[in-house]
């Protein structure tokens, strides 16, 4: 490697321009970075805030009032669709957190932790539509579970009258929510554990307290969760933000009499009553209450929870029943993962199902009827995704990784205050700035759809490109990049010669996440694109509640293969690049 | 004071041109960003060219970093072209239109044999090689083929571009024209031609968002036989005013799939047998329910299909009302036609939902879905407006084999829909073009076969060419389809103003619970 | 071979412990309770493998062919949170998220609340940190976290004690100390201990059997 960088005489006239620029360049992104961040998300809160007041030039509304309020509170069952929210948020971000800790703390020291990751880590890029209609095919009266119970066990010849999916106490949103969020948990957590220092630190612990006579879930519990939980503490704050306001979800798997407070706005502002935009701005600001207010609870629980448990801690105490409850995580895993297996595998069998009758568990004929017509229409959907996915994750790319660079030449991370920029739009609900951006569209005449979809897609983009990549970036060894310098390099030849190369599957991973997060996103797609960029989840949403159950399932299943493929590729790059390596190796050991 | 000028200062004229200056100055400013990205990297190639280069991967990587950002800025500049070009074209549209309307009025003078074909071939001319965004509920993969098949037709004849916008609701495009118009965007609008009727289009009416009298200008629609035949320029009984073109016809239809299929035979017991069991009134639905809770359900309102079944049940329900109050239904709600007419219908549903499907607690958010539930045996009776769609499901193994389609005795609601033009539609002569080509007896027949979609002609077919009429013609009929023989008795729809009425008040009963 | 009975002994019986099928050491020995057998040899000759082995937490890619017995008692397959035996590492290890005298109850039985205190503040006395209770861990100094950590593995009533390069990481003047102090608390309590280190001043501090292991030999 460090030959390339010997007998490399300087040119500094030359260089001179492009190192300016360069430097320039790197000066500037992290203001542009903020700027993308926070122009659209306080533009759009403005958007929303004014009209929520009553403010709405365009309905010649121009005088301040509480109306929309006013009208939010008359509408009945208001209380319910805030109660669902709130409660539907912060028991399903309970639930995945008691979850991912008890199959932390079962599997920690054992190699299943690694296989469960491997399981699980596809899900975390299943788009939450494409989650909702699996869960929703698996819970139905007429779903896999039934059809497997059914009649040898049940008795039901057809389908029976339960309670799920779109029960009233929101029980399958839960459900729904749980299982998208637990992967995301799961794999934060253990990312950020991996962290080589801090995990053979925890490690040593969790065997000194072996040592000291704990069972292994109480040694986990007692000696290694305290010290990641501040590291969790990100991961389920996004998680439980985004659960309280999201739309996917309840409008798939939830109940309608009344929605919950996000669905119920999204039908407002679509309303044929211009009016009711007031009304649907109101109830975007009380869903921002909402969130915040979910956040606050989550942090009151921390507390409790602290004040209850500290004390527990050293009190000697070395088994809570640990083979136990052990034993019942095993269940439960096995459980989960068939779960999650039955619901897929439903879905592929509804995707080729011919007739197939309840309460049979198979379908009577395999047809390919329902891929040929949908890949005759997905086209167009197909090529809006990879083209908003692909556009707005380059720019994240590029712009996170110069901000990380100019990180690096300042030799300080980003202010807190920064990086809570950087996450604004995952701790914001979607729902409460969306409507103003494109509130702010429409007074702007801003019509070029493809650039606003794919700023808007940047927004959540961005975030998660960022996280990824800035881990790797900030583990870079310094010294690389000094000894570079010392031997004349430019930064920019420094970037671009030690720092990128070395960053290639990072780079590529973030890339990765970021078109999965891209291809997932429905609500701005719908919301600015306006209905007139379909993309592949626009489409798998709209045809979830529509009259093809294996239409459905064939669009939910081209959503999920979507990222698969941007994965793979990655995958593919990876081994391919660590084949040359090899190779390399060999040809120089042979040398 | 201080807001005032405020508010002024925001939407003045000018300042959101600058406004709009800086949001596109942020997006350029992405593409200039890039592209001296690229520029500042060739440089680096440029000089890089000697024996000591690193290894090989950093190329690999570079290349597909280059692919990448070409990709991009060639799809920015692409997007931003487009949106260039559609106003240059538009301002050179609309100065074509003048001068074609004023060499029209000169070429009357002379060419007096037929000033409206000549005014068409305007519109054909200048419809040409555009695009045309027709927003269409989307929820129905047989009629979205069917507009596919549309955009392939309109290409080949007039080389338009149709795009389907699929709408989950037609009030989505409603309500975009309508912020359009409050944003004084009176030109460029995005919905060139709208799939609608009932209710979005009195709103629609009523905020004077549609283009008048250009019905008459298309050649096709003749075909219908206005004059005669009134139903063409009534919508849910308000007069269309050349707003919106007849398109096709529905009525309400029911279907119905036998429990225990297993045990019997469908394929041959005949028609009457399978549906014997089957409500064939609303009173009857009633009791059909109560011997069979769980398995029925309607959608929720403001759903189309919704809203249907209530004002089915609300017409039927009033039958044997004396005429007087009866003609309330066709009329503007007043508070004593709503005392009159509306109790007999929550006095119905009361009774009803405890029997429903999820015991009326959940109601689907789209009539599409009623076909799902019914396709899963969760629900045993759903209705549909596009009688056609339930062989064409039955074909699709959507919909059990022994499904049998029939109309209720009592009536069945009854309404032509149409398509409309947004007064700012940014496509007006290509949407004129394609609303033309929807009315020709070649779309037409085609969109009655059963396999394509069954939606029942406009045409007054009795006035085509024999030649023609065969085109309409279906095959052998399948055994789910309604039969031809079945006697419908049309229910006329009631005034819109009962949907929003039915609409809010149902939300009000049963919209929290 | 029969075990002995006597009480305190670590007992280790015909040992095998290979890596990918290759032998990396083998070990017959007995150390009575208040003795310390000393375990020396370069990196890779399998002296922390060893170590891992007694506390039943054997790494992937090796096999281990032998018993133990602690006190008489076949601990062999016993899971290593039941063995009782106790270790001190190189690190500290004292946890972060608790106090010093939380980390020492940590290893406490359980039992009375105030005893528990009580006991550990005579503890800490004893070994001259007193009033350090509440301090929070990371405050001391290193030598104060060794002894720390040390009193955390004794009053967790261990009955036998591992030393892995428990010294290293201390400077000459505080690692002689901390030695003395150890083996004093060793003796006292009549534990049998294992130390494995590469400094030869703490094998002649020890005072006991010395092993010298190389890579890839059979020993013994």
């Amino acid at each position: 490697m460090s030959h390339s960088f010997i007998a490399q005489p300087q040119e500094p006239h030359k260089t001179k321009a492009s190192v300016r620029f360069f430097s320039a360049l790197v000066k500037f992104s992290p203001k542009l970075l903020m700027a993308i961040l926070i122009l659209p998300v306080l533009g759009g809160l403005l958007g929303v805030i004014l009209p929520a007041f009553g403010w709405l030039p365009a309905l010649d509304k121009t005088q301040f009032n509480l109306q929309g309020f006013e009208q939010l509170i008359q509408t009945p069952g208001i209380i319910k669709m805030i109660a669902l929210s709130f409660f539907s948020s912060i028991i399903s971000g309970l639930l995945a957190f008691i979850i991912t800790l008890l199959l932390l703390a079962t599997y920690f020291d054992s190699p299943w932790l690694a296989r469960i990751q491997k399981l699980l880590g596809p899900i975390l890029v299943i788009p939450h539509a494409a989650a909702a209609i699996a869960i929703a095919f698996l819970i139905a009266p007429s779903g896999m579970i039934a059809r497997l119970l059914s009649p040898w066990l049940t008795g039901w010849q057809s389908p029976v009258d339960w309670l799920l999916p779109h029960d009233p106490f929101g029980i399958s949103i839960i459900m729904g929510l749980t299982l998208k969020e637990l992967p995301f948990l799961l794999l934060m957590t253990l990312s950020a554990i991996a962290q080589p220092a801090l995990n053979s630190k925890l490690r040593a612990q969790y065997r000194l307290a072996l040592s000291l006579g704990y069972y292994p879930m109480t040694a986990f519990f007692k000696a290694v969760l305290p010290n990641i939980y501040p590291l969790m503490r990100l991961p389920i704050l996004a998680i439980l933000a985004y659960a309280s306001a999201s739309v996917e979800m309840p409008l798939i798997l939830g109940p309608n009499t009344p929605p919950t407070l996000a669905v119920a706005i999204i039908n407002w502002f679509h309303d044929v009553d211009l009016s009711l935009r007031i009304k649907a701005s109101a109830g975007a600001l009380i869903q921002l209450l909402i969130t915040v207010s979910v956040l606050i609870t989550w942090w009151l629980l921390e507390k409790i929870a602290l004040a209850i448990t500290c004390k527990t801690l050293s009190n000697g105490k070395r088994n809570y029943g640990d083979a136990f409850i052990a034993k019942g995580m095993q269940i439960f895993t096995v459980f989960l993962i068939s779960t999650i297996a039955l619901a897929l595998l439903g879905m592929i069998f509804w995707s080729f199902a011919g007739y197939w009758q309840f309460p049979q568990a198979m379908p009577e004929q395999w047809v390919l009827l329902h891929w040929q017509s949908a890949l005759q229409q997905v086209q167009t959907p197909i090529i809006n995704s990879l083209s908003i996915a692909l556009v707005s994750t380059s720019v994240a790319v590029i712009l996170t990784l110069l901000t990380l660079e100019y990180e690096k030449q300042n030799g300080s991370q980003l202010s807190n205050c920064s990086s809570l920029i950087i996450y604004l739009p995952m701790m914001i609900p979607s729902i409460a700035f969306l409507f103003g951006l494109v509130w702010l569209q429409e007074t702007l005449h801003a019509n070029a759809t493809f650039i606003n979809v794919s700023l808007a897609h940047l927004l959540f983009v961005l975030p998660y490109v960022f996280l990824s990549l800035a881990v790797s970036y900030r583990r870079l060894d310094p010294r690389y990049a000094q000894v570079a310098a010392s031997l004349g390099a430019s930064p920019l030849k420094i970037f671009i010669q030690v720092s990128l190369p070395q960053l290639l599957i990072p780079i590529l991973m973030a890339s990765a996440l970021g078109l999965a997060v891209s291809f997932s996103q429905y609500l701005p797609t719908l919301l600015v694109g306006g209905g007139r960029l379909n993309t592949v989840t626009t489409e798998a949403v709209s045809l979830a509640n529509g009259a093809s159950r294996r239409t459905s399932a064939v669009y939910a299943l081209i959503q999920m293969l979507l990222p698969a493929i941007a994965f793979s590729m990655i995958w593919l790059v990876s081994t391919w690049q660590n084949k040359q390596r090899a190779q390399k190796m060999k040809t120089e050991v042979s040398l | 004071m201080l807001l005032n000028k405020l508010q002024q200062l925001m939407f003045s004229k000018k300042s959101r041109l600058s406004t709009l200056f800086v949001y596109f100055l942020l997006s350029k400013f992405v593409v200039v960003l890039t592209n001296i990205r690229t520029l500042g990297l060739r440089k680096q190639y440029a000089k890089k060219s000697k024996p000591s280069l690193p290894k090989t991967s950093i190329y690999r990587f570079w290349l597909l970093i280059i692919i990448v950002v070409i990709k991009f800025l060639a799809l920015l500049s692409l997007s931003t072209l487009s949106y260039a070009q559609a106003t240059s074209v538009k301002t050179a549209v609309q100065a074509a239109i003048f001068a074609q309307e004023t060499t029209a009025k000169n070429t009357l003078k002379i060419t007096s044999d037929s000033p409206r074909a000549a005014q068409w071939n305007t519109i054909e001319k200048l419809g040409k090689n555009q695009p045309v965004y027709f927003h269409a509920w989307g929820g129905d993969p047989q009629i979205n083929s069917y507009i596919q098949w549309l955009a392939t037709r309109v290409k080949q004849l007039h080389n338009i571009d149709l795009h389907h916008v699929k709408l989950t609701d037609t009030s989505e495009a409603v309500s975009r024209v309508l912020a359009e118009k409050s944003a004084e965007n009176h030109q460029q609008g995005q919905v060139d031609l709208v799939w609608i009727n009932g209710q979005n289009f009195a709103s629609m009416a009523k905020y004077q968002l549609l283009t008048k009298n250009w019905v008459e200008q298309l050649p096709n629609f003749s075909l219908t036989n206005p004059t005669e035949n009134e139903a063409m320029t009534r919508d849910f009984g308000l007069p269309t005013q050349g707003m919106e073109a007849p398109w096709g016809q529905a009525s309400l239809t029911f279907y119905y799939t036998p429990e225990h299929s297993n045990s019997v035979d469908f394929t041959k017991s005949s028609y009457l047998e399978s549906t014997q069991s089957a409500p064939k009134n609303i009173h009857q639905l009633l009791d059909w329910a109560e011997k069979n809770p769980g398995r029925f359900t309607y959608p929720k309102p403001a759903d189309f299909l919704s809203l249907s079944f209530l004002k089915y049940a609300l017409i039927t329900l009033n039958q044997d009302k004396n005429e007087q109050i009866k003609s309330g239904l066709y009329q503007a709600v007043t508070p004593q036609s709503q005392a009159a007419l509306l109790p007999v219908l929550w006095c119905y549903l009361d009774k009803l939902h405890p029997y429903l499907w999820r015991k009326g607690q959940y109601f689907v958010t789209s009539g599409t879905a009623l076909q799902r539930l019914v396709g899963d045996g969760e629900i045993q009776l759903g209705f549909t407006f596009s009688a056609a769609q339930i062989p064409a499901s039955v074909n699709r193994y959507n919909l059990p084999k022994q499904t049998r389609s029939f109309v209720m005795q009592d009536g069945s609601l009854s309404n032509i829909h149409f398509v409309a033009l947004p007064y700012n539609a940014a496509n007006s002569n290509s949407a004129k073009v394609v609303a033309n080509f929807m009315l020709s007896v070649e779309a037409q027949a085609k969109k009655q076969q059963a396999h394509v979609w069954g939606d029942s002609t406009v045409i007054d077919i009795s006035q085509l060419a024999l030649e023609q009429q065969k085109l309409f013609n279906s095959n052998k009929p399948h055994p789910s389809a309604l039969p031809v023989s079945s006697k419908i008795k049309a229910l006329s729809e009631p005034h819109p103003s009962w949907s929003k009425l039915i609409s809010v008040e149902w939300l009000k009963r049963y919209g929290a619970q | 071979m029969s075990p002995t009975n006597e009480h305190n002994s670590l007992h280790i019986e015909n040992l095998t412990i290979s890596r990918d099928k290759t032998p990396l050491l083998s070990l017959n020995e007995t150390i009575r309770g208040g003795e310390v057998l000393t375990i020396m040899g370069p990196s890779g000759s399998g002296k922390s493998t060893l170590l891992n082995w007694l506390t039943g937490q054997l790494p992937k890619g090796f096999n281990a062919d032998g018993k133990v017995y602690l006190n008489g008692i076949n601990i062999s397959h016993t899971p290593s949170y039941q063995r009782h035996i106790g270790l001190l590492y190189q690190d500290a290890l004292l946890f972060p998220h608790l106090s010093v005298a939380e980390n020492i109850a940590f290893a406490m039985p359980k039992g009375d609340k105030k005893a528990r205190a009580t006991k550990i503040s005579f503890a800490l006395a004893e070994v001259g940190l007193a009033g350090l209770d509440h301090r929070h861990p990371d405050s001391l100094s290193g030598g104060q976290q060794a002894r720390v950590a040390l009193l955390r593995v004794l009053l967790s009533q261990p009955k036998a004690i591992l030393l892995d390069e428990a010294f290293s990481k201390l400077d000459s003047q505080l690692r002689q100390e901390t030695r003395e102090l150890v083996f004093e608390q060793i003796k006292q309590h009549k534990l049998p201990a294992i130390m494995v280190t590469h400094d030869e001043s703490d094998a002649i501090a020890a005072n006991g059997k010395v092993i010298n292991l190389k890579i890839n030999q059979q020993i013994n």
